[in-house]
């Protein structure tokens, strides 16, 4: 039974290896000559602007709330999908009205533009 | 065994809360939960639903998570001072919390793979999900389906630009 969880098992210890790894190679064999300007801190290679601790536009949050809708919606999808065979036609045409209620609010919501970003 | 392992999470998740609910920077509250939603998630696989567990992770620690965390990006909190002390020391709690569950996993698994089905003698089966939702409850679930339009357009509805010449 442990064999199912080989290759996960030694997903891990690789994933380890590299992350400490490289870090600790990195630290050994890197050359430092550090500068005030190279340890400064900087975002996308500019200067900073600005604090990053400011108020953030609603805008992330309709975008984190619809993404939890859809979220939901996939969560049924699973016990769905691994008995799609057996669940027949019946099966099918209730998961495609399910779909297709969600299917109403994405449209509205698109059409009302709640997913442009000006 | 597994009686065990359900008491140990029992306190991770316990000692889990606990950190995020006394915790005052609010960030450092979210990292918190999302180690109790971890060890609740072990635990739903220990009472023998392993599809809940998996849910525990993607909604809950996925998205759940990122809610909570806009809301605090969106209430443009007062900056936080940074407390004295070494860095490690101020996240030793959740190193421990972290390991702990980890060890919990491994153990799981090194034990018997198949362990959820020990605690109260039941075993959740997505294929049985499956068959419920669909068959008996197929009318729950397109209620659900109508909750979830409900929930889109409310979204919107409370993110919406404020029609021209209104005020608040």
């Amino acid at each position: 039974m442990l064999d199912s969880y080989l290759p996960i098992i030694t997903l891990i210890v690789i994933a380890l290896c590299f992350s400490i790894g490289s870090v600790i190679f990195s630290r050994l064999i890197g050359e430092k000559k550090p500068t005030a300007i190279k340890l400064s801190p900087y975002e996308c290679g500019m200067p900073p602007v600005g604090s990053a601790r400011e108020r953030f536009s609603i805008k992330f949050y309709i975008i984190a709330m619809l993404f939890i809708v859809f979220d939901i919606e996939v969560v049924f999808m699973y016990p769905w999908a691994v008995m799609f065979k057996r669940l027949g036609l019946f099966g099918f045409v209730e998961m495609g009205v399910f779909i297709l209620i969600l299917l109403v609010g994405y449209a509205y919501v698109w059409k009302k533009g709640a997913l442009e970003w000006e | 065994m597994t009686t065990a392992l359900f008491y140990i999470l029992g306190i991770i998740l316990l000692a889990a809360t606990l950190m995020c609910i006394t915790r005052r920077n609010p960030v450092h509250a979210v990292i918190y939960l999302v180690a109790g939603f971890f060890a609740l998630a072990l635990m739903f696989y220990l009472l023998g639903a392993p599809l809940v567990a998996a849910w525990e992770v993607i909604v809950y620690a996925g998205a759940i998570m990122v809610l909570f965390l806009f809301i605090i990006m969106m209430l443009g909190l007062a900056p936080q001072e940074v407390p004295e002390g070494p860095g490690w020391q101020r996240w030793l709690p959740l190193a421990l919390l972290s390991a702990s569950l980890m060890a919990c996993t491994l153990l799981l698994i090194l034990e018997d793979p198949a362990a959820g089905q020990k605690v109260g003698g039941f075993y959740l089966a997505p294929q049985a999900l499956g068959e419920a939702l669909f068959g008996r409850y197929a009318m729950a679930v397109e209620m659900v389906s109508f909750q979830l339009l409900f929930a889109t357009i409310g979204a919107y509805l409370l993110g919406r630009p404020l029609p021209k010449g209104e005020d608040q």
